[in-house]
């Protein structure tokens, strides 16, 4: 018997909780507290040496400030009936 | 003391040790030791292998698995959520309705939920609002815990342990209401009551609660009333079909198929969620159990049960209670009732009436589970939880609520079997 890979799926067993717990939560502060989003964006071709830039664009507080002007407006856009380019 | 006795013993010692450190999966160990009983028991003669095909209760399955179907469905559409959600939202922000709502809601979403889902689900609401309101934890939590472990401790679906002993009895879902839902119905404003004066001083101060519609989180709304109807059809037939020589499993089944096809969900998917390690942790500790039957061990352990208890019905009783929920502090309660049910079992002769006893075996299997972190799978879970908001509770926090109101609660149960029985008769 490999104890190894039950201890292994012993441990997978309560990741998989974790994440059913996360989940969960969100779930909740959805529902309670303020709405979110959260967008996968993945590193556009071409853009290989700028990996570790783009990495950090998601604790830049100015990308971030730049990214809510933008839905911002895009929700003003919405209220007003503007219909948005897809 | 004979060497297959001594062998039979072991298996089921080992069984309990492995499961309960989790040095092997739960079902593994269980699994094991049932092959090892079954491999023993043939070669001492003590069953043939056409025996061994009788050992698992394939009605127990068939109920366990069915109410895991229709409560999954449930669980998907939201239900239970938005239960907690409205609690939450009626509380209004004041801290201690916060915290009776919140009770309520873990022991009522518990009532259906395996303990570890209802825990899940009640921690994740539990850490939200508490960090909303910045409110301390751990009060919120621990009561929750015990909440939990205490709902549905007078329904036939309630726990897995409830199912294992009702099916044994022969209880049907009246059974169970007309004999122990006073019980919990009181052992739920006791504890209430209890929990809120141990932590009263941490509860906080009024806030404001954010404003939000419970009923704008549904996201699949067919599927939530889909599902709410399932869910009330198994506890209408369960009440309406128990004289038509229908039994409870065959209710279950049939409104899981039900549940399934209307829904409109991938069944596959929903059969992945289930817990199969406790199914199977139920079908091999239950061959072990047989086998153990099958020595007479159990047999004289029952004897000298009722022996000691003086042949009194009464004295017996309050020792299932005492014993079985003591044993349900250490080991899971589904071993416990596994193991109780054949010595009660001994017991019973025609013309006894052994609603007493199994009424104990129920009360002691369930209020056993939360006196300390390592109690059960619920403790576990809610010290993992509270650990992943980085807050340490520690053992001196968690016993103190766990083992006071564990104490109560049997202190209570073993009143209310004197004058349910005894005093009220029946």
């Amino acid at each position: 018997m490999n104890i190894k890979k039950i201890k292994e799926w012993l441990r997978s067993r309560k990741m998989k909780s974790e994440e059913k717990y996360e989940e969960t939560k969100k779930e909740f502060e959805m529902a309670m507290g303020k709405p979110f989003i959260t967008i996968k964006i993945e590193l556009p071709n071409g853009f290989d040496d700028l990996r570790a830039h783009f990495l950090s664009l998601e604790k830049d507080e100015q990308f971030l400030d730049e990214v809510r002007d933008l839905i911002k407006k895009r929700l003003v856009h919405e209220r007003r009936g503007v219909k948005q380019p897809s | 003391m004979d060497s297959t006795v001594i062998i039979f013993i072991l298996i089921y010692l080992l069984t309990i040790l492995i499961s309960t450190t989790e040095l092997l999966p739960m079902s593994l160990a269980a699994l094991a030791g049932a092959l090892l009983t079954a491999w023993f028991g043939i070669q001492y003669g003590l069953f043939t292998y056409e025996d061994t095909l009788s050992f698992i209760d394939i009605r127990l399955l068939m109920l366990i698995i069915g109410t895991m179907i229709v409560v999954e469905i449930a669980e998907r559409s939201g239900l239970f959520r938005v239960a907690a959600l409205y609690a939450i939202k009626f509380s209004g922000g004041n801290p201690g309705r916060l915290f009776v709502f919140l009770c309520v809601a873990s022991a009522f979403v518990s009532m259906f939920l395996s303990d570890p889902t209802a825990m899940l689900l009640m921690a994740a609401a539990t850490a939200t609002i508490t960090k909303l309101l910045n409110y301390d934890p751990v009060p919120y939590f621990l009561s929750a815990t015990i909440m939990i472990n205490l709902g549905g401790t007078s329904t036939l679906i309630g726990s897995v342990s409830n199912m294992i002993i009702g099916m044994e009895a022969n209880m049907g879902f009246t059974e169970f209401l007309v004999y122990l839902a006073p019980c919990e119905i009181a052992l739920w404003a006791i504890t209430i009551l209890t929990l809120y004066l141990l932590f009263k001083p941490r509860l906080g101060k009024k806030k404001t609660l954010p404003e939000y519609s419970p009923a704008e989180s549904i996201k699949d709304k067919k599927l939530f009333y889909k599902s709410m109807f399932i869910l009330l059809l198994l506890i209408f037939l369960f009440l309406a079909l128990e004289n038509l020589n229908i039994g409870p499993e065959g209710i279950a089944l049939g409104c899981a198929i039900l549940g399934l096809t209307i829904a409109n969900l991938d069944p596959a998917e929903i059969f992945k969620e289930l817990d199969w390690e406790t199914v199977f942790f139920i079908t091999g500790f239950m061959f072990i159990v047989k086998g153990l039957e099958r020595t007479q061990l159990l047999n004289d352990i029952s004897t000298q049960l009722f022996q000691a208890a003086g042949g009194n019905m009464l004295n017996a009783s309050l020792m299932t209670l005492m014993f079985s929920g003591l044993a349900s502090t250490v080991v899971s309660n589904i071993a416990v009732a596994l193991t109780f049910v054949p010595i009660i079992n001994a017991h019973v002769t025609p013309g006894v009436n052994a609603a007493p006893l199994w009424s104990a075996l129920v009360l002691g299997t369930n209020l056993g589970g939360a006196a300390t972190p390592f109690s059960g799978a619920v403790c576990i879970m809610a010290a993992g939880a509270l650990k992943r908001e980085g807050i340490l509770v520690n053992f001196k926090d968690f016993a103190k609520a766990g083992i006071v109101t564990t104490i109560i609660q049997l202190g209570f149960s073993s009143l209310y079997l004197l004058v349910r029985f005894w005093l009220i008769g029946g």
